[in-house]
C-alpha cells in the first residue's frame, strides 16, 4: 500500500471500493480515480495511441494528457475520462482503453517497432494505390487503430439541465487569488459567484505546506470559504467547469451534480460584468528521452498527491526541477512522504534515457561535468517550469505573447470584462496571489462604480528559473497523448509546416483532448529552437473552448426527444381526436393529416374525404394560416405597396385574393386581403409563412415606411378557423343560424361577414382553396370546439366529411392552386405562376423594380402548367423531372422542368400532375416525357393548363 | 522524390533527415503571368490546374497567412453533390469525379473515403422534394437513391430511427459516393504540387493592393513588392469583400459565421455521413476517431470567427435525435470560420468589370466540397480567357440581370442561406 | 451569444431576436427607380468588416425592429453608432 498512515483532504472512516481492469481496488471519500489507483500502487493505466507505449498517470489535473479510462456507473460506460478528474465513487468499474489483449501485453506496442516509418503525416505519403484502397483497405485500419476508448452504444438514462444566472463578478477559480478576488469583491457588497471545477474549494493551497497571514494554506482557504458563506451575495458553486468565455461577459459552465442527485449536470450560461481568471497555472514537463514512462510525473503532482490525497507515488525518487525554491518543496514533500531521494539532479544536468518496462526503473543522466549517471528510481518528480491557465482569455481572440521573463504565453493587460489573476498571468506565490486577487477585485469594483479606487498594486509575473535541464537524442515526447515527439516537430519544419497551425495539423501537436495544456508551450519552444528563432516570433495557435471537454447530453440539457422544440397544436386539435383524426408533425405544427374510418388506407381515406367535398360537404382545419390585423388611415396604402396586384378599390365586406412579392421580384406568399372597414383589413398568410410574413409587415411599418398610419396586430392564435366545403357548403351556413344574410346574391365570393352564428361570435369569409362552394368559418379560438360540435351536428344532414391537409392537397392540385414550397419555391415570378396579369402597372410596390430584371422578364422561363398522362392512365411518378428525350443508355437525359405535385384524381379518374416547364404556356398540347429514376418511371405526358378541375370557376358561386 | 511506401522506409533509415520541404519558399518575382490571391484550396487548386493542364507555371499564389488556414481548415470535411440546380449539381459533380482519383494525381493521400452521405427527410413532403433531387442527380449521371424504413436502417444501423422523435425519420436520399476528404491534405497536396511544378506559393504575405487602370488590372502590391500582373483571381472566402474592394468593387454578399465541432476521439462507431435535415445537423467520425458535427450559419454578420454557443445547442439535440449514444460523449473543440454568403447563396465566379481581374466567391460553406473543380475550371478560364460552361451560370453580374441561382430558394438573405 | 440593447426592454439575449440584414438606404416606391438603381441598393455592399449598422428584430420581446451598430470583427455593439 502507499497510503500514508496520516494526513491528507480524504476520509479514512470510509473506504470506497471499485475495480480497475477487474481487479477490485480500493480509496476513500475525497480521491480522485488517481489517487485511489496510485494508492494502490498502480501507475500504469493506459497505452498510448500511436506507439503502444505504457502510460502512466502525469499529473493531478485537468492537463493529465495520457491516463485516459472508461469508466462504467450505473448509467452506462463512459469513455477517455482522465483519471485524474474522476472522484471516486463506490462501485465504479474502470477499464483501460487501447489496449489488447491486456495492459500489461498490448500486442500493438509492436508499432513501436516501426519508429521512424510512422512519423508525423506518414499516412499522407503512403495507402494511395490503387485507387479506392484507402477507403476500401487502409482507413479501417486506421480508424480502428485511432480513438482511445469505445462508445457506449445504448441511450444515456441520465438526466441534464440547463440554466442562467448573472452576477457582477465571476471569480473562477478558489486557490488563493480567486478566493482572495471573491471575498473582496463580496464584502464590498458586489453579487459574486465562485466557480471551482473541483469539488473542495482552495486549489494550489490544497496541496501547500505555505503559512499565509499566520495560518497553514488549508486553514487560510476554509477561513476565506467560510467568510464567503456567511455572505447572501455569493454563490459558490463547486464541481463547476467554466469552459469557455463568450460574447458580452458570457460564461459557460458544466457543473457536476454530487452522487444521488436526479439530475447529473447542469449547463450554466452566467453574464458577469466582470469576469476574474483564477485558474491557476499548469506546470510544464520536460522533454528528453523516455519522458512518458510511468512513474514520471510532474513534481507538482508529486506534491498534491503526498499533501492532499495522502499517497506515496513511489518510494525512489528523482527529482529534476528547475525552479530552485519548487525543487527544495518537492524534496520536502518526498521526504515528509518517506520516498527516498535517489537523486536531486543539479540544473545544467542532461537527461539521457530511462529504462524500465511498464514502470519506471531508472534514469540515466549527464552531470554539469559531463558524467554520466545511472539512478535507480521508481518515481521522477520533474517541472521545467509553469504555464498560465490563461485559456478563457484567449478563446475570445486575443493573443497571448510569449515572455523570456516567464518562459511562457502570458495574457496581456486588457480593458475587457474577462481579467486573468494570480497563476493565469504567472503569479505563482500564494502570498503573492493573495495580493493580486485582492488589486483586481478592487479594480473591478472600482470600474463598476461599486467602490472607490484604490490603486493597489499587483505584483509581478514570477519569473522563470534560469536554470534549465538539457536533454539527450531519443524519443522525446513533446505531446503525451498524441504521441507527438520532438522528432516529429522537427520533420514538420524540414518539410516546410512550419506556421505553428501548420506544425500542428501534420504533427497533431495539441489536438487531443488535453488540447495541448502540457505539450503546447513546449512545441513552441522546440519550433523556435529548431528554426532558430525567438519563442515569441512563433506565436499561437487559437485556444477553444471548451477548456476542458465538457458531456453532450450536458449542453442539450432536457431538449431531446420529443422536447426538442414545442409542437403547436390547432384549437381543433382534441376535437378532431375524437373524429378520428391521424395527425402529422410537419415543420412547427401538428396537423389533421386524414380521418381513416375502420379499415381504410390513407389512399382509400383521401379519396373518400375527396369525393365528399366535390358531392357534397367537408371541413378541414385552417387555423394555421398567418391571420394579421391591419388598422389605421394609410392602412390601404400600406398593403398595397406590399402586394403586386391591385385591389384600390376593394369595398368593405369584400375580400381580394393578393400575391406578396420579396424585395427582388420573386413571389414571397400569397393569402387574402379582406377588408373589414375602410380603415380596417385582414390579410391572410400561409402556413410556412406566416411568422416571415408578419415580420417582413412589422419591418416595412416600422423600417421602411414609418410615415404611413398604420397598427399592425398578429390575431393568428386569436381565431379558430374551420373552413366547410362542398355544395351543401351554403346550406349549413345557414343551418348555423348566422345573423347575416349568406344567400348567394347577399354573401357572394370573395366576401366577408362578421356576426354571430347562433350566438357563436364570427367572422366567415367566403374563399375557397378547394375550388368548392366555401365558408372559412373563424371563431375566437375558444370556441372552436363550440364550432366544430355543431358544424358536424347540422353538418350531419349532407354528410359533412371531415378532411385533412392530404385532401385540401388533392383538392388544390387539382384547381391548379398554388403551395408555398412546392410551387412558390422562392425561385418564380408571377409570371411564372400564371399571374403575371395580376401585377399591378398603376402602382409602385415592393419587388416591382427588381421584377423588371431582363432575366425574370425573359421568354422562355419555366412555367407552372398541368400534365396529364398520353395515354390517360398511366400513374405519373411523382418528383419527376420533364423531357423532350427519353433516357439515354446511361439513364440520362436533358431536363426542361419539373414535377411540383402528382396525384391520381379522385374528381377526374385520372392521374394528374403540376410542374415547370420551360416555356410551358406555349407548349400547351405538347407530349414530353416524365422521368423519375428513382421509381424506375419514365412517362408520356400531355401538357395542359395547370387548372384541372372547373376552370371556369363556377362551382366557387354555389 | 515522390511519396510511397518505399519512399517511408527510405527514410525512416535516414532518420527521416532527408525529407524536402513540401511547399518552396521561393524569391518573389517583379512579375507573373497569373497573380492567386488566397492559399486555401480552391486557390492552391487553380495552381496545380494551370500547371498541369496549362503548362502555366509562371503564377504566384499569395496568402495571407498559413496555407489552407482559411475554410478548407474549418469545414466538415464533407464531400457530395446532391444539389437540385442542375448549375449546382454539375459543379459539384464535377468535383467528385476528381476527388476519386486525386490522391493519385497529387501523390498525396488526401484521404478520400466514400462512405455515403445520408439526408434525412422528415415528412413525405420533404421526402417528395428529396426524391425531385435524387432524380436530377440520377438524369444528371450521379447515382442516387431514396431509402426508407428498414432498407435506410440497414444503411445506417447506428441511427435510431424507434424512438420518438420531434421531427420523425421519414426516409433519406442516399448519395454512396458522397464522403469525407482530409481537410488540411487537400491544401498541401495541391500545394507541394504545385510548387514542385515551379509556381511560387508565398505565405503571410497580404495583399495590401490592386492596381486597376482604365478598367484593366496592372498589379498587385504586397509588402514584399508590386507585383505586375494581366491576370489575378481572388480566391479568398471569408476577406471577398475586402480584397474585392481594393479592385473598387462591389460584391453582392455577406459574410456571416459557421461554427463547428469535434468531440473527443472515440473508435470507430458510425461508418456514414449523416445529415439531419430539420434545422441541419450533419454528423460523421473522423479517421481520427472524433465525432465531428456542424449544422446552419449563425445567421448574422460577423467576421469574429466565434459564434453562438446556441447554434451548437441547436445542432447537438438533432444530432441526439440521430445518435442517442452521442449524449455520453464529450465536445472536445469547437470553433468557426467566415462564409461568405451571396445573395442567392451561391457562388459569384468568373470575371468581374476589371479586366483581368476574375473572382472566386462566395462558396458560404458549401466550398470545400467543389474544390478540385473550381480549381480545374478557374485555371480554364485564366489559361484560355474563355468562361468555362460550368462556371457560366454563377456570374457576378446575374443579380443586376435576374439569373439567381437559389438552391434554397431562401431569397437575398445572405445569413438565411 | 450576443447582448442586444434594445431600446425598449434594454439588453437582451440574442436569441430573443430575429436579424434583418444590414440597414439598406432603399430606393422610394415612387414609381422612379430602375431595376439597376434598385440592385445597386439592395443587393451590392454593406459587408464591412468593423463597425455595421444592422436591423434586429424583437420577436421574442417587444416585436421592434431595432437598429443597431455593432463590429463585425469584435461583435461590441457601438452605442448610438454610425457608420
Amino acid at each position: 500500500m502507499r497510503r500514508l498512515p496520516a494526513g491528507g483532504l480524504i476520509d479514512r472512516s470510509q473506504t470506497l471500493h471499485f475495480t480497475f481492469d477487474g481487479e477490485m481496488m480500493t480509496g476513500h471519500p475525497g480521491d480522485t480515480l488517481a489517487s485511489a489507483l496510485l494508492a494502490g500502487g498502480r501507475h500504469l493505466v493506459a497505452r498510448s495511441l500511436k506507439y503502444h507505449r505504457p502510460r502512466g498517470i502525469m499529473s493531478a489535473g485537468l492537463e493529465e494528457p495520457s491516463a485516459m479510462v472508461t469508466v462504467r456507473d450505473e448509467t452506462g460506460s463512459t469513455p477517455n475520462l482522465k483519471v485524474t478528474e474522476v472522484p471516486l465513487r463506490e462501485g465504479l468499474q474502470v477499464s483501460s482503453q487501447n489496449a489488447l489483449p491486456s495492459l500489461e501485453k498490448d500486442r500493438a506496442a509492436a508499432l513501436g517497432l516501426m519508429g521512424k516509418t510512422i512519423s508525423a503525416g506518414f499516412y499522407y505519403k503512403t495507402f494511395m494505390w490503387p485507387q479506392g484502397a484507402w477507403h476500401q483497405r487502409f482507413a479501417r485500419l486506421i480508424r480502428q487503430a485511432a480513438g482511445h476508448g469505445k462508445v457506449d452504444p445504448s441511450p444515456d438514462p441520465a438526466l441534464y439541465d440547463k440554466r442562467r444566472k448573472s452576477c457582477d463578478v465571476l471569480v473562477i477559480g478558489s486557490g488563493p487569488a480567486g478566493l482572495s478576488a471573491a471575498v473582496t469583491a463580496a464584502q464590498s457588497g458586489a453579487t459574486v459567484i465562485l466557480m471551482e471545477q473541483d469539488h473542495v474549494l482552495g486549489g494550489s493551497l490544497l496541496s501547500s505546506d505555505a503559512t499565509l497571514q499566520g495560518l497553514s494554506a488549508q486553514d487560510w482557504a476554509e477561513d476565506a470559504e467560510e467568510a464567503l458563506r456567511v455572505l447572501s451575495n455569493v454563490t459558490v458553486m463547486p464541481r463547476t467547469l467554466a469552459f469557455g468565455q463568450y460574447d458580452h461577459g458570457l460564461v459557460q459552465a458544466v457543473e457536476t451534480l454530487p452522487e444521488g442527485s436526479s439530475c447529473q449536470a447542469v449547463f450554466w450560461k452566467i453574464r458577469a460584468k466582470r469576469i476574474l481568471l483564477a485558474a491557476g497555472a499548469i506546470e510544464r514537463p520536460l522533454v528528453f528521452p523516455g519522458n512518458d514512462r510511468p512513474g514520471i510525473m510532474l513534481a507538482g503532482a508529486v506534491r498534491s498527491y503526498i499533501r492532499r490525497f495522502a499517497v506515496a507515488p513511489g518510494r525512489s525518487a528523482v527529482v529534476a526541477v528547475a525552479d530552485p525554491q519548487e525543487r527544495a518543496d518537492t524534496v520536502a514533500a518526498l521526504r515528509e512522504a518517506g520516498i527516498s531521494i535517489a537523486a536531486d539532479l543539479p540544473a545544467g544536468a542532461r537527461l539521457l534515457a530511462t529504462q524500465g518496462k511498464r514502470h519506471l526503473t531508472g534514469l540515466a543522466w549527464r552531470d554539469a561535468q559531463g558524467r554520466k549517471q545511472r539512478t535507480p528510481c521508481d518515481l521522477l518528480a520533474m517541472s521545467a517550469g509553469w504555464m498560465p491557465t490563461a485559456h478563457l482569455f484567449a478563446q475570445m481572440g486575443e493573443r497571448l505573447s510569449f515572455s523570456d521573463q516567464t518562459q511562457s504565453l502570458l495574457p496581456p493587460e486588457t480593458d475587457g470584462p474577462l481579467r486573468p489573476i494570480g497563476g493565469a498571468r504567472a503569479v505563482l506565490d500564494s502570498a503573492d496571489c493573495i495580493a493580486d486577487g485582492k488589486a483586481a477585485a478592487h479594480q473591478a469594483m472600482a470600474e463598476l462604480e461599486m467602490h472607490k479606487h484604490l490603486n493597489l498594486s499587483r505584483p509581478s509575473p514570477a519569473p522563470a528559473s534560469a536554470e534549465v535541464f538539457a536533454a539527450g537524442k531519443g524519443k522525446a515526447f513533446v505531446d503525451f497523448q498524441n504521441d507527438v515527439t520532438r522528432d516529429d516537430v522537427a520533420l514538420a519544419q524540414r518539410e516546410g509546416y512550419r506556421d505553428v497551425e501548420l506544425t500542428k495539423r501534420y504533427t497533431t501537436l495539441g489536438m487531443g483532448s488535453d488540447q495541448g495544456k502540457t505539450s503546447w508551450t513546449n512545441g513552441v519552444l522546440e519550433i523556435a529552437a529548431l528554426s532558430g528563432r525567438e519563442a515569441a516570433e512563433i506565436g499561437h495557435t487559437t485556444y477553444r473552448p471548451p477548456y476542458s471537454p465538457v458531456s453532450l447530453g450536458a449542453l442539450v440539457g432536457a431538449g431531446t426527444g420529443m422536447q426538442m422544440t414545442p409542437i403547436l397544436r390547432t384549437p381543433f386539435h382534441s376535437g378532431f381526436e375524437k373524429l378520428g383524426c391521424v395527425f402529422q408533425t410537419s415543420g412547427d405544427w401538428l396537423y389533421s393529416r386524414y380521418f381513416p374510418q375502420p379499415g381504410e388506407t390513407m389512399a382509400q381515406a383521401i379519396e373518400r374525404e375527396a369525393r365528399a367535398v366535390r358531392s357534397s360537404l367537408g371541413c378541414v382545419d385552417m387555423s394555421t394560416l398567418g391571420k394579421i390585423d391591419v388598422q389605421g388611415s394609410d392602412a390601404l396604402e400600406f398593403l398595397s405597396r406590399l402586394y403586386c396586384n391591385n385591389f384600390a378599390a376593394i369595398k368593405p365586406g369584400r375580400l381580394r385574393y393578393a400575391l406578396m412579392l420579396r424585395e427582388d421580384g420573386y413571389v414571397f406568399d400569397d393569402g387574402t386581403i379582406a377588408c373589414l372597414g375602410a380603415e380596417h383589413f385582414l390579410v391572410t398568410a400561409t402556413t410556412a409563412n406566416a411568422g416571415s410574413v408578419w415580420r417582413h409587415m412589422q419591418k416595412c411599418a416600422q423600417v421602411e415606411w414609418p410615415e404611413l398610419d398604420v397598427s399592425l396586430t398578429d390575431v393568428s392564435d386569436h381565431w379558430a378557423s374551420l373552413a366547410i366545403a362542398g355544395p351543401n357548403a351554403r346550406k349549413l351556413l345557414e343551418a348555423l343560424g348566422p345573423d347575416f344574410e349568406a344567400s348567394r346574391q347577399a354573401f357572394p365570393f370573395a366576401a366577408v361577414r362578421e356576426g354571430q352564428l347562433d350566438g357563436l361570435p364570427a367572422r366567415v369569409f367566403s374563399v375557397s382553396f378547394s375550388g368548392e362552394l366555401s365558408y372559412e368559418i373563424n371563431v375566437p379560438a375558444g370556441f372552436a370546439e363550440a364550432l366544430l360540435a355543431r358544424v358536424m351536428e347540422r353538418g350531419a344532414e349532407w354528410n359533412i366529411t371531415p378532411y385533412g391537409l392530404e385532401t385540401l392537397d388533392v383538392l388544390r392540385i387539382e384547381k391548379g392552386h398554388l403551395s408555398v414550397g412546392t410551387e412558390i419555391d422562392g425561385r418564380r415570378t408571377p409570371g411564372d405562376l400564371g399571374m403575371g396579369g395580376m401585377v399591378s402597372k398603376k402602382k409602385d410596390f415592393l419587388g416591382r423594380a427588381l421584377l423588371q430584371r431582363p432575366g425574370l422578364q425573359a421568354e422562355g422561363r419555366e412555367q407552372l402548367v398541368g400534365l396529364v398522362p398520353e395515354d390517360g392512365s398511366t400513374i405519373i411518378p411523382y418528383a419527376a423531372h420533364l423531357s423532350d428525350s427519353e433516357l439515354d443508355a446511361k439513364g440520362c437525359a436533358a431536363t426542361i422542368g419539373h414535377l411540383t405535385a402528382a396525384i391520381e384524381s379522385p374528381s377526374l379518374g385520372h392521374p394528374i400532375a403540376l410542374g415547370f416547364l420551360r416555356d410551358g404556356r406555349n407548349r400547351i398540347g405538347d407530349v414530353l416525357w416524365a422521368h423519375s429514376p428513382v421509381a424506375g418511371a419514365s412517362v408520356r405526358v400531355r401538357v395542359t393548363a395547370p387548372c384541372f378541375y372547373d376552370p371556369e370557376g363556377e362551382r366557387l358561386h354555389g | 522524390m515522390g511519396y510511397s511506401a518505399f519512399s517511408i522506409l527510405g527514410h525512416a533509415l535516414t532518420a527521416n533527415k532527408h525529407w524536402q520541404a513540401a511547399v518552396g519558399t521561393p524569391e518573389m518575382r517583379t512579375s507573373y503571368d497569373v497573380v492567386i490571391i488566397g492559399g486555401g484550396g480552391h486557390g492552391l487548386a487553380t495552381a496545380y490546374y494551370l500547371a498541369q493542364e496549362h503548362g502555366i507555371t509562371n503564377v504566384a499564389v499569395l496568402e495571407a497567412g498559413w496555407i489552407g488556414g482559411g475554410n478548407t481548415a474549418r469545414n466538415t470535411t464533407i464531400v457530395r453533390s446532391d444539389y437540385l440546380l442542375n448549375s449546382s449539381f454539375r459543379l459539384k459533380d464535377f468535383a467528385l469525379r476528381l476527388w476519386a482519383d486525386l490522391s493519385r494525381d497529387l501523390n498525396f493521400n488526401l484521404m478520400y473515403e466514400p462512405r455515403g452521405y445520408v439526408d434525412l427527410a422528415h415528412s413525405d413532403g420533404e421526402l417528395e422534394h428529396f426524391t425531385l433531387r435524387a432524380n436530377a442527380m440520377r438524369l444528371g449521371g450521379a447515382e442516387a437513391s431514396i431509402l426508407t424504413g428498414d432498407a435506410l436502417q440497414e444503411r445506417v444501423p447506428e441511427l435510431d430511427m424507434a424512438s420518438p422523435k420531434r421531427f420523425p425519420i421519414a426516409g433519406a436520399l442516399v448519395q454512396e459516393a458522397g464522403g469525407v476528404v482530409r481537410h488540411d491534405a487537400v491544401a498541401w497536396g495541391f500545394a507541394r504540387k504545385a510548387s514542385q511544378a515551379g509556381i511560387h506559393v508565398f505565405q503571410n504575405c497580404p495583399v495590401t493592393g490592386i492596381e486597376v487602370r482604365g478598367g484593366k488590372l496592372q498589379a498587385i502590391e504586397t509588402p514584399k513588392g508590386r507585383i505586375a500582373c494581366g491576370k489575378a483571381l481572388i480566391s479568398v472566402a471569408g476577406a471577398s469583400t475586402q480584397v474585392a474592394a481594393l479592385a473598387g468593387l462591389e460584391l453582392p454578399l455577406n459574410s456571416v459565421n459557421v461554427q463547428a465541432f469535434v468531440t473527443e476521439p472515440v473508435k470507430p462507431a458510425l461508418d456514414t455521413v449523416v445529415n439531419y435535415n430539420a434545422g441541419y445537423s450533419y454528423v460523421s467520425q473522423t479517421s481520427k476517431g472524433e465525432f465531428v458535427l456542424g449544422g446552419a450559419t449563425d445567421g448574422y454578420s460577423s467576421f469574429a470567427r466565434r459564434g453562438s454557443f446556441e447554434r451548437i445547442e441547436d445542432v447537438l439535440a438533432r444530432a441526439l435525435q440521430m445518435f442517442p449514444f452521442l449524449s455520453r460523449l464529450r465536445l472536445m473543440r469547437h470553433w468557426s470560420g467566415i462564409a461568405d454568403i451571396p445573395m442567392d447563396g451561391n457562388a459569384i465566379l468568373g470575371p468581374t468589370p476589371v479586366e483581368g481581374l476574375m473572382i472566386n466567391a462566395g462558396w458560404g460553406y458549401a466550398g470545400f466540397k467543389a474544390t478540385p473543380a473550381v480549381g480545374h475550371q478557374m485555371a480554364a478560364l485564366l489559361a484560355t480567357g474563355q468562361l468555362p460552361e460550368l462556371l457560366q451560370p454563377f456570374a457576378y453580374e446575374r443579380f443586376a440581370l435576374g439569373a439567381e441561382q437559389d438552391d434554397a430558394g431562401a431569397g437575398p438573405y445572405p445569413w438565411l442561406h | 451569444m450576443l447582448l442586444i440593447p434594445c431600446p425598449h426592454c434594454g439588453l437582451r439575449e440574442e436569441s430573443e431576436f430575429t436579424y434583418g440584414g444590414p440597414c439598406r438606404d432603399l430606393p422610394a416606391l415612387d414609381g422612379q427607380s430602375d431595376a439597376g438603381t434598385w440592385s445597386q441598393a439592395f443587393h451590392m455592399g454593406k459587408n464591412p468588416r468593423g463597425p455595421l449598422r444592422e436591423l434586429w428584430y424583437h420577436s421574442s420581446g417587444c416585436e421592434a425592429w431595432i437598429e443597431v451598430t455593432r463590429d463585425t470583427a469584435s461583435h461590441e455593439i457601438i452605442p448610438g453608432g454610425q457608420t
